[in-house]
């Protein structure tokens, strides 16, 4: 995996109207691989938090026979955190309330691509 | 540190303590000071073990912060084994008493970053304790020197005695 690959995924996905921060995680650690996020998003934490989420809803997705969990969001009164998995990688995208939300699935989706 | 006070300073650990390994996920979680004395503990079951894990976090923390010093590192923040299926996350903090470190192994249910997370809240909340507001009396190189060995040669005594 390339730095250019890393640029590419934060700045696509940072570019949707609304988005808070980015951050690629490592999955099986939950620290940042690398973040751009703004002034008052912790990315440790969240990259910590997103990745227990992560897999807690990958093994109830697997518990319910749904098959492999792609990705999650969490919808809040401030906010939505869209996290989607790329083999040993995490994508996690924190979004302001009115973010474009169909624009920032797709272009997780995108990014994930990228990294995979 | 005396007995009394340690005792009293266990009972005001539990709770913060409870929290740091229901959040984070751990399975096992040890808080000594610098000398090797047990303050709190979770999920272990034999307390030979408890003793042993602690000298072994005292002196580790002793040596990491020499290597670091030598290395011109400065402080070192924690140290992190990724075993192939537990870790082990060690780590000191700082409270007006003096130095304390949290040993903590965790297994596919926590990550380094919860850990890592977690016990930033819980260094925080411990060093906030009333208790440890006044800095413990036997933090010197010579007392330190001294039960940081008998514990290790304890530790050592066992190992041989139990391969005879």
């Amino acid at each position: 995996m390339t730095d250019e690959v890393f640029a590419t995924v934060l700045d696509r996905v940072s570019r949707v109207p609304g988005v808070r921060g980015v951050l690629v995680v490592d999955a099986q650690a939950g620290v940042p691989v690398v973040a751009e996020v703004e002034d008052g998003v912790a990315d440790s934490a969240v990259a910590a938090l997103a990745t227990a989420l992560f897999r807690r809803a990958a093994r109830a997705a697997e518990g319910s026979e749904f098959g492999h969990l792609d990705a999650l969001q969490l919808e809040a009164e401030g906010g939505h955190v869209v996290v989607a998995g790329a083999g040993e990688l995490l994508l996690v995208a924190v979004a302001a309330g009115d973010a474009q939300l169909g624009l920032l699935r797709l272009e997780v989706q995108r990014a994930v691509e990228d990294l995979w | 540190m005396k007995n009394d006070t340690v005792n009293r300073l266990a009972e005001r650990l539990k709770e913060p303590v409870r929290a740091f390994v229901q959040d984070s996920r751990v399975r096992i979680a040890l808080l000594v000071n610098e000398v090797g004395q047990v303050l709190a503990q979770h999920g272990f079951t034999g307390g030979y073990q408890v003793v042993d894990v602690a000298a072994l976090a005292a002196a580790a923390n002793a040596s990491a912060r020499a290597l670091a010093g030598l290395t011109g590192a400065e402080r070192w923040t924690h140290l992190h084994h990724a075993g192939k299926e537990r870790h082990l996350f060690l780590a000191p903090f700082d409270t007006p008493a003096g130095e304390l470190i949290l040993v903590a192994i965790f297994d596919q249910d926590s990550s380094l970053g919860l850990v890592q997370h977690f016990f930033e809240r819980l260094a925080r909340e411990v060093a906030a304790l009333p208790e440890l507001q006044a800095p413990q009396p036997l933090t010197d190189a010579a007392t330190f020197e001294r039960e940081l060995e008998a514990g290790l040669q304890d530790i050592l005594y066992r190992a041989v005695a139990s391969e005879d």
